[in-house]
């Protein structure tokens, strides 16, 4: 023990490399939690955060924490309803159905990208989110999904946060 | 707290004098309403309103009946979408099978399973403000 202790003291720099670099492991396995939320009277509902910036091979997971509603997270993705593409082409779509609460639904990306999503029944009250996996090529077709707007209500086009935005904070809310 | 259980069963007492109402006082009301949890995914009880009956036929105005947790009707709700609200559209003759009306909240929806568009709640209460406690979780 002591002398295992004392190694480790002794790598010095090498040591604060280890660290940072199993920092960066951490970050990259760490599950990211988006909440469905919704205000008691129904007026208002939401994802918490809405937009975030991730690390290919991460996890997000949606859980209900709204007691009156039902949610779902569902990709824009022609697989889904036949709803516009607005997520990399080559990646899966998604659709978790509805979840009751306390229900969750995870999803693992892996190609970068952005990805916008939404919820079934509250597409039109502005529901959706908007995930950006990694450092997307900014001439690499990712924008032109985002820049379609073709079918989406107003209220969902409204909601979505900026990449730049997202890029910038990693979380908004 | 007894005070707050006093109230709603006065109010029950003079509704139960409508045969109407009498036949929707107890969950679960007769045929065609049915549960909305079992028609559609949402929870059994929904915390401010309870556990709801519609006839599928009247959606989505409704009227949905709200029963609190011992089954008994707290109120009457209709969903109005508001897109509907508009000159060409109105609502008539919707049933208002549960009687005597205490007091109404009219609030906006953002929407659910079941009447997806944002709408507007008119809840005609049957009980007293206070007897709302009975559904609020
Ligand atoms: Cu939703």
């Amino acid at each position: 023990m002591t002398i295992a202790r004392r190694e480790v003291l002794g790598l010095g720099g090498g040591l604060v490399a280890v660290l940072s670099l199993s920092q960066r492991d951490v970050w990259a396995e760490e599950v990211v939690e988006i909440r469905m939320q919704g205000r008691a009277d129904g007026s208002h509902v939401w994802f918490d955060p809405i937009g975030v910036l991730i690390k290919p091979g991460q996890m997000v997971r949606w859980t209900n924490f709204n007691p009156g509603n039902s949610h779902t997270t569902t990709a824009y993705h022609p697989a889904n309803f036949g709803r516009p593409l607005r997520m990399p082409e080559s990646a899966k779509s998604w659709d978790s159905d509805y979840l009751l609460p306390g229900e969750s639904f995870s999803v693992t990306f892996t190609e970068q990208g952005v990805y916008d999503y939404y919820c079934v029944p509250h597409e039109q009250a502005g529901m959706v989110g908007r995930i950006i996996v990694g450092e997307p090529e900014a001439h690499g077709g990712w924008m032109e999904a985002v820049a379609a707007s073709r079918g989406l209500p107003d209220e969902a086009l409204k909601a979505f946060p900026t990449v730049e935005e997202i890029r910038a904070n990693r979380t908004i809310r | 707290m007894k005070k707050l259980f006093l109230v709603p069963v006065l109010i029950l007492d003079s509704s139960v004098c409508a045969i109407a109402a009498d036949e929707v006082a107890k969950a679960p009301p007769a045929a065609p309403y049915q549960q909305v949890s079992k028609l559609v995914k949402l929870p059994d009880f929904l915390p401010g309103m309870g556990q709801l009956f519609v006839d599928p036929a009247t959606l989505p105005a409704g009227p949905f009946l709200a029963y609190d947790h011992d089954g008994k009707l707290a109120s009457t709700i209709y969903m109005l979408p508001t897109k509907d609200l508009n000159p060409d559209k109105s609502f008539d003759n919707l049933a208002a099978p549960g009687g005597n009306v205490d007091h109404v909240d009219v609030y906006y929806n953002a929407g659910h399973p079941g009447v997806e568009e944002p709408h507007v709640h008119v809840v005609l209460w049957h009980v007293a403000a206070a007897g709302e406690a009975s559904v609020a979780k």
